[in-house]
C-alpha cells in the first residue's frame, strides 16, 4: 500500500514537471506577448522593453522556466500580467466552479445512463432499447454550446425556474450556488450520457450471458435481483474507465459553458489567459489541471478495486 | 454572441484599439458628444427612455450586465475600454466632462481657462473635495497623477505635448505647452482626466506589481471586485456633490455572450444590459418592459466607426489601386443593411452626418465596374491581387468578412478570410504584417486626440513598430491635424478636420463600413440612467459608446 | 466460448495508470462449459428493412459529399442578398442562412468537412493509437511503460492550450485540423485497445498459441487484434460523433477550417450565434438532424453487422 501510494506521488510529480514545461514552451513559443496586449497600441520599441523588463520576460526561456519553478515550489505561482491577480486566487476561486460543474454533469450522466442501460440491456434490440438507443444518439449530436441557449431559452427566459448566467459561491450561500450551477452543469450532460449507456448497455448485455448469470438464474433469481446483485458490478469497467478519460477531458474543458454562463471557472480562465498571452495563469491552471488528472486516476483506480475486489493494487 | 470581448478581456486590455472601443494612446474615448439618446423607447410614460423626470428615490441595488471586464482601476497602467469608463465613472470623477451640447464642462474641476497663446491652461479645482479616504483634493494630488500618467508607457504618448504642470496655489494647476494646444479640455474628459487618491498613487509607486487599491471623489466606493464575475462599489455618503447618489450600492457583471446577457435582463439577473451588436436594440424595441437607449444619433465629436485598415506600405494594398478597387467594390449599404440592424448608416469617414465635421469627403461611391477596370489594369503589371483578410474570432465580424470576401472577388480579387487572436492581432498590426484587418476604433470627444494614428511622425516601415498602424503618410493630413490641434478658431478647427477626413477618402488607409451602434437596455425599475446633470447644472451627454454615470441613477419601488 | 464473450469488454482495469504492474488480472475469467445463449442476440436474424435504410442513408450522405461538385447545387459560399433566411421552399429546398447562402448546399459540403475531420481524425487514432496500444498491452515491459506514460502526459494536457497554440503556429486547413484532432485522439485509443490487448495477453487461446510457438506479431494479429476489434469499433463510433460536435466547438471559438468553407459543425455554431436560434433555427436543425441520423445509421449498421457475422466465433 506505502509503495502504492509513493508510485503515485512520483508519478504525480513526473506529470507535473513534464506538462508545467510543454506547457512554457508551448505559450512562450506563440506569436504575440503580454505587452502587446498591455500596450496595445502605444507599443513603442523602448516600451515594449521596459515592461519586458518589468515583467522579467526580458531573460532566456529556460531562466524564466527556472525562476517559475523555484517560486512555485515555494507555493507562489505568481500572477497575472494584465490583471495582478495573484494565480492562486484565480484557481481558488475558479477550480470549485469546474468542480461543481464536472459532480452535477457526472452525477445527473450516471442517474441517467445507468438505469436505463439496466433496463434496456435485459431486452436488447426491443422498442424500449431502440428509443434509449436513438435517444442518445440524438444526445451525441447536441453540442453544449447548442444545449446551453436552449436551456436558458426554456428554463430561464420562459420558465423563469433558474437564473440564465452568472453564479454565488458555495462557500456564501450552498442554496444559490446549486440553483445557479444546475443549467450548466445539463448543458454539460448529453454527451457524457450517450457514451455511458453505450458502454454500460453493451457490457451488461455480455454479461448476461456469463455462465454465472446462468446459475443464478436456474437457482430462480429474480431478473431485477440479477441484475442489481450480479450482473451490474462486473459491468462497470469500461464504464470506469472512460469516465476517467471523459472527466480528465473536462478538467479546464468546460470553457465554452462557462463563458456563456459568465462563470470565471479554469476553463474560462485558461483559454483567456492563452489568447492574452497571461503565461503565468496558463502556466498555473494547466498544472492544476494535471494535478487533478493525477489524483483522479488514482480514484479511479481505487474505484475499481471496490467493484472487484480480485483487483489488487499490488 | 459576440466572442470578441472574450477573447479580449474586455477590449480594456488593448482590445480596444482594434475592435473596442476606441481607446488612443490611453485618451479613451469617454464621450464622443451626443446631443441625446437616439431612437428610443421605453416605459415611461410619455418620457423618453433612460430619463426620468420623478423624484428619485433612494436606496436600493442597481445590477448592470456589462459586455466585459477590465484589466484593473489604475489610470496610468490599466486599459480603459466603455466598461473600464463606467467603473471609472463609479469610484472616480473627471476633471472634465461632455455636455449634451458637445460642449466641455468642468467636472472636479471649477474651471480650466487657456492663456492667449493657448501654450499654457490654468485649472482651477473646486474647493472641499475629499478622497474616500479622506484626504483633500488639491492641485498637489492633481500634479501628482499627471505625474504618473506622463510617466507612464500607456498613457504617456497622449501626454507629450504637455512639456510641464506647475502648481500656483493649492487648488490651481498650471499645464504648459511649447505649441498651441487647444483640445486640453477634451483630454481631460478622458481616461488621463479621471483623479485618484494620493495613497493610491504611492502605493502603486511602491509595489508596482500590486494592483493599488482603488481611490477616488467619486459617488461610490469600491468594495470588492472578482474579475469576470462582478465589481461592487458602496454608495459613498459623503460625496461632494450634495443629493448624489441615489442608489445604496451598485453591481457590474460581466456576461460577454450577448444573448445571455439579453437573457439575463430578461430573467431579471441584472436591471441594465449594454451591448455594442445592433440587434439588442431590434430585440427590445417596442417591448413596453424595456427602455432602449442607444448611441446613434451622436452628432458631435467622432463615434466607433467600424472599418478595414489597410497596410499602405506592403503589397498589393501599397497600390493606390488596389485600395481604390477595394473602396469601389464595397456596398456600404448592403454591409450596413445586413450588420447595422436597419440603424446604423454606411459610413464616408470619420464623421457622421449630423457631426459639426461632417462634409462630403469624397469617398468613393460602389462602382464594380470602375474597381473591376482599376483590378485589370493592376493585372497586367502584377497578376491577380490577393488579399489576406484578418479579424478575430467574433462570429459577427467573421459574417462581415465573409460578405466583403464576396463583394471584392465579384472584381477580381483573390481574397483569404483568416481568423486570430486578439495579441497576435495587434503585435501584426502595430509592427504592419498584415494586407487587410477589421477594425472598430476612434470614439473620442475631440478629433484631436486621434492625432497618433494619423501623424506622418508615427510612421514606421513594416518591421518596426509603427502607431500609425496603417503606415498612411500624408504630408497634408499632418499640417491638417496641426492645426486643428493649434488653431482655437472653431471654422478652422472643423476646415481641419475636414481636411483630414478627405484626404483619407483619397489616400484610403481605411475602407470604411458604418457607425457601430452602442445600446442601453433597462428594465422598468431602472430610473434616469440616460439623463445625467454635470456639477454646473448642465445636461451631460447621456449615453455614449458603451458609457453613462451611475451617480444620478436610482431603483423604482 | 463464454469467455470469448467476455473479452469485449474494453476498459477492464485500473491499466489507465503509469505502471503496468498496476493492471488486475482479466475481470472475468470463467471458463466454465456450456455458454448460455441468448437467442435474441446471436440469432441470424434477416438484416431487416431499417438497416437498408441506414445503409442507404449513409451511402447518400458520403456519395453526396464526394460528387457535390458535380450536382445541380448552388454555390455553398454564395451570398444572396435578396434571399436572406428564406423558409424552406421551390428555391431553396431547405431554406437559407442569414447571408442568403443555400443551406441544402451548405450541408452537402459541409457533410465533406464533417465526415472527413469525423471518420480521418478517428482513423488516426484509431491506426496510431490502436496499433501501439496493441503491441503495448501484448509485450508489456518498458515499452508499455514509456507509451502509457506519453499518453498519460497527453490526457493529462489541458487539450485546448494546445489546439490554440497549434492552429495558431500551422494553420486552419481541412488536412490539418483532421491530423490535430487525430492526434489528439491517438493517446485516447491507446488507452482503450492496450486495456483489452492486456486482457488478451494472458488468456488460454494466446498462451496455448505462444506454446505452439506462434511468432509475437502473429499472435497479436491473429489472436488478439480480433478479439479486440469490435470493442475498439464501437467506442471509435462514438468517438466520430464525439469529433464531428469538437470540430464545432473549436469551430465556434474561430479554430477549425478557414470560413465561409462549410461544415456541419460550423453551420451548428452559427446557427446559434447572433439571434438565429430565434431569427433562423432552420440554419442549426438540418445539420444538427443530418449528423443526428448519420450517427445513429451509422451504429446501426455496426450493431446489426455484429450479430450477424459475430467476429469472435471461431476464434480458437
Amino acid at each position: 500500500m506505502l509503495s502504492y501510494v509513493l508510485k503515485r506521488l512520483a508519478q504525480l510529480v513526473v506529470v507535473a514537471f513534464i506538462i508545467s514545461v510543454l506547457v512554457f514552451l508551448l505559450v512562450h513559443l506563440l506569436p504575440g506577448d503580454p505587452t502587446s496586449i498591455i500596450l496595445g497600441g502605444n507599443d513603442t520599441a523602448a516600451n515594449r522593453q521596459i515592461l519586458l523588463h518589468q515583467l522579467g520576460l526580458n531573460t532566456p526561456i529556460y531562466h524564466q522556466y527556472w525562476i517559475w519553478l523555484i517560486h512555485a515550489l515555494h507555493g507562489n505561482l505568481g500572477q497575472s500580467y494584465l490583471t495582478r491577480e495573484t494565480v492562486g486566487h484565480v484557481i481558488a476561486s475558479g477550480f470549485p466552479i469546474d468542480v461543481e460543474l464536472i459532480i452535477i454533469s457526472q452525477v445527473v450522466a450516471f442517474a441517467v445512463a445507468i438505469p436505463v442501460a439496466l433496463i434496456t440491456a435485459r431486452r436488447p434490440n426491443r422498442p424500449l432499447d431502440n428509443i434509449a438507443t436513438t435517444g442518445t444518439f440524438g444526445l451525441l449530436a447536441l453540442p453544449p454550446f447548442l444545449i446551453a441557449p436552449i436551456l436558458v431559452a426554456i428554463f430561464a427566459v420562459g420558465l423563469h425556474w433558474f437564473p440564465a448566467t452568472g453564479y454565488v459561491p458555495f462557500s456564501q450561500n450552498p442554496a444559490t450556488n446549486l440553483h445557479d450551477m444546475i443549467l450548466p452543469g445539463l448543458a454539460l450532460t448529453a454527451g457524457s450520457i450517450a457514451v455511458y449507456y453505450r458502454l454500460l448497455r453493451s457490457d451488461l448485455i455480455m454479461t448476461l450471458q456469463e455462465d454465472f448469470i446462468t446459475m443464478a438464474r436456474s437457482k430462480g433469481l429474480s431478473d431485477r435481483r440479477i441484475m442489481m446483485r450480479q450482473a451490474f458490478r462486473p459491468s462497470t469497467f469500461s464504464l470506469l474507465a472512460v469516465a476517467g478519460v471523459n472527466i480528465g477531458a473536462l478538467l479546464a474543458g468546460t470553457f465554452i459553458v462557462e463563458y456563456l454562463f459568465a462563470m470565471p471557472g479554469l476553463g474560462y480562465s485558461i483559454v483567456q489567459a492563452v489568447q492574452q498571452r497571461d503565461y503565468l495563469i496558463v502556466q498555473g491552471i494547466a498544472l492544476v489541471v494535471a494535478i487533478a488528472y493525477v489524483v483522479l486516476q488514482f480514484i479511479i483506480d481505487f474505484l475499481f478495486t471496490v467493484v472487484d475486489p480480485r483487483v489488487t493494487r499490488e | 454572441m459576440s466572442r470578441r470581448l472574450f477573447l479580449s478581456r474586455g477590449a480594456a486590455t488593448g482590445g480596444i484599439i482594434l475592435v473596442g472601443a476606441g481607446a488612443s494612446a490611453g485618451l479613451a474615448g469617454c464621450s464622443s458628444g451626443s446631443s441625446g439618446p437616439g431612437t428610443t423607447t421605453g416605459s415611461n410614460k410619455g418620457g423618453k427612455a433612460g430619463v426620468s423626470t420623478g423624484t428619485p428615490k433612494r436606496g436600493g441595488t442597481a445590477v448592470i450586465g456589462t459586455t466585459a471586464d477590465i484589466d484593473g482601476f489604475f489610470p496610468p497602467t490599466n486599459h480603459w475600454d466603455n466598461n473600464g469608463f463606467l467603473y471609472a465613472n463609479t469610484i472616480y470623477d473627471p476633471l472634465t466632462a461632455v455636455a449634451a451640447d458637445g460642449s466641455i464642462r468642468p467636472y472636479l474641476a471649477e474651471s480650466v481657462t487657456p492663456n492667449s497663446t493657448y501654450t499654457a491652461w490654468t485649472l482651477k479645482l473646486r474647493s472641499g473635495i475629499t478622497f474616500h479616504d479622506g484626504s483633500p483634493l488639491t492641485s498637489a494630488v492633481v500634479k501628482a497623477n499627471f505625474d504618473a500618467l506622463k510617466a507612464s508607457a500607456l498613457t504617456g504618448i497622449a501626454l507629450k505635448p504637455i512639456t510641464s504642470v506647475t502648481i500656483t496655489d493649492p487648488l490651481t494647476v498650471v499645464y504648459n505647452f511649447a505649441d498651441p494646444f487647444v483640445s486640453l479640455p477634451a483630454s481631460l474628459a478622458t481616461q488621463v482626466g479621471y483623479v485618484v487618491g494620493q495613497a493610491m498613487l504611492d502605493a502603486a509607486s511602491k509595489s508596482p506589481m500590486t494592483p493599488p487599491h482603488p481611490i477616488g471623489t467619486g459617488p461610490f466606493i469600491y468594495d470588492n471586485w472578482q474579475p469576470n464575475d462582478h465589481f461592487t462599489a458602496t454608495r459613498n455618503p459623503r460625496y461632494w456633490r450634495s443629493g448624489f447618489p441615489h442608489l445604496d450600492s451598485i453591481t457590474f457583471r460581466p456576461i460577454p455572450d450577448t444573448t445571455q446577457r439579453e437573457a439575463t435582463l430578461k430573467t431579471g439577473g441584472v436591471d441594465l444590459i449594454l451591448s455594442a451588436d445592433p440587434v439588442t436594440v431590434n430585440h427590445f424595441t417596442g417591448q413596453s418592459s424595456y427602455q432602449v437607449v442607444d448611441s446613434l444619433s451622436t452628432t458631435i465629436g467622432e463615434p466607433d466607426v467600424d472599418f478595414i485598415i489597410l497596410n499602405c506600405a506592403s503589397p498589393p494594398t501599397n497600390d493606390l489601386r488596389v485600395r481604390q478597387a477595394l473602396a469601389k467594390a464595397t456596398d456600404r449599404a448592403q454591409v450596413v443593411k445586413l450588420f447595422g440592424g436597419g440603424l446604423s448608416e454606411p459610413a464616408n469617414g470619420l464623421f457622421p452626418k449630423g457631426s459639426k465635421y461632417y462634409s462630403d469627403t469624397g469617398y468613393p461611391a460602389f462602382d464594380p465596374t470602375g474597381a473591376k477596370t482599376l483590378v485589370s489594369a493592376y493585372k497586367q503589371q502584377h497578376g491577380t491581387p490577393t488579399i489576406e483578410l484578418v479579424t478575430v474570432p467574433d462570429s459577427r465580424d467573421i459574417k462581415v468578412t465573409q460578405v466583403l470576401q464576396q463583394m471584392w472577388e465579384a472584381v477580381g480579387f483573390t481574397i483569404s478570410v483568416k481568423t486570430i487572436e486578439q495579441a497576435e492581432l495587434i503585435s501584426n498590426v502595430v509592427t504592419g504584417n498584415f494586407q487587410a484587418y477589421t477594425l472598430e476604433q476612434y470614439a473620442v470627444p475631440d478629433p484631436d486626440i486621434n492625432y497618433v494614428w494619423w501623424s506622418t511622425t508615427t510612421v514606421a516601415p513594416p518591421g518596426q513598430i509603427s502607431l500609425n498602424f496603417s503606415r498612411n503618410s500624408d504630408p497634408q493630413i499632418e499640417t491638417a491635424l496641426l492645426s486643428g490641434r493649434r488653431s482655437p478658431d472653431p471654422a478652422t478647427r472643423i476646415k481641419a478636420y475636414q481636411t483630414v477626413n478627405e484626404r483619407l477618402a483619397q489616400d484610403l488607409p481605411y475602407i470604411w463600413l458604418g457607425q457601430t451602434v452602442w445600446s442601453a437596455v433597462g428594465d422598468t425599475r431602472i430610473q434616469n440612467f440616460a439623463n445625467p446633470v454635470l456639477p454646473d447644472g448642465s445636461p451631460g451627454q447621456p449615453f455614449d459608446n458603451g458609457i453613462f454615470f451611475p451617480t444620478q441613477i436610482w431603483m423604482a419601488g | 466460448m463464454a469467455d470469448e464473450r467476455k473479452l469485449h469488454s474494453p476498459g477492464v482495469s485500473s491499466s489507465l495508470g503509469i505502471f503496468p504492474g498496476q493492471t488486475p488480472p482479466l475481470v472475468v475469467a470463467t471458463a466454465l462449459a456450456d455458454p448460455p445463449v441468448d437467442d435474441d442476440i446471436l440469432a441470424k436474424r434477416p438484416l431487416g428493412a431499417l438497416f437498408w435504410f441506414a445503409l442507404v442513408w449513409v451511402a447518400v450522405v458520403a456519395s453526396m459529399a464526394i460528387i457535390a461538385n458535380w450536382l445541380p447545387l448552388p454555390n455553398p459560399n454564395h451570398q444572396n442578398y435578396t434571399a436572406i433566411n428564406a423558409s424552406p421552399g421551390i428555391h431553396h429546398i431547405l431554406g437559407t442562412d442569414d447571408l442568403g447562402r443555400d443551406l441544402l448546399s451548405r450541408i452537402i459540403f459541409g457533410a465533406r468537412v464533417s465526415l472527413v475531420v469525423g471518420f480521418a481524425s478517428v482513423a488516426i487514432g484509431m491506426l496510431i493509437g490502436g496499433t501501439l496500444g496493441l503491441i503495448s498491452g501484448f509485450k508489456g515491459g518498458r515499452l508499455d511503460v514509456a507509451l502509457n506514460a506519453g499518453s498519460f502526459v497527453i490526457l493529462a494536457f489541458p487539450a485546448i492550450v494546445a489546439v490554440i497554440a497549434i492552429v495558431a503556429f500551422w494553420g486552419q486547413t481541412l488536412a490539418k485540423i483532421t491530423i490535430i484532432i487525430g492526434v489528439g485522439t491517438v493517446p485516447i485509443m491507446f488507452r482503450v485497445v492496450r486495456a483489452s490487448s492486456l486482457a488478451f495477453a494472458n488468456r488460454d487461446f494466446v498462451i496455448a498459441a505462444r506454446t505452439l510457438g506462434a511468432t509475437g506479431t502473429r499472435i497479436v494479429f491473429r489472436e488478439i487484434l480480433p478479439n479486440v476489434m469490435p470493442a475498439a469499433v464501437s467506442f471509435g463510433l462514438i468517438t466520430v460523433a464525439g469529433v464531428i460536435v469538437l470540430e464545432g466547438s473549436l469551430a465556434f471559438l474561430g479554430l477549425s477550417v478557414a470560413l465561409p468553407t462549410p461544415s456541419w459543425g460550423n453551420l451548428i455554431a452559427e446557427g446559434t450565434a447572433n439571434g438565429n436560434l430565434s431569427i433562423n433555427p432552420y440554419i442549426l436543425m438540418w445539420p444538427a438532424l443530418a449528423m443526428f441520423l448519420l450517427l445513429l445509421s451509422i451504429n446501426l449498421i455496426g450493431d446489426r453487422l455484429r450479430q450477424r457475422f459475430d467476429v469472435r466465433e471461431g476464434l480458437l
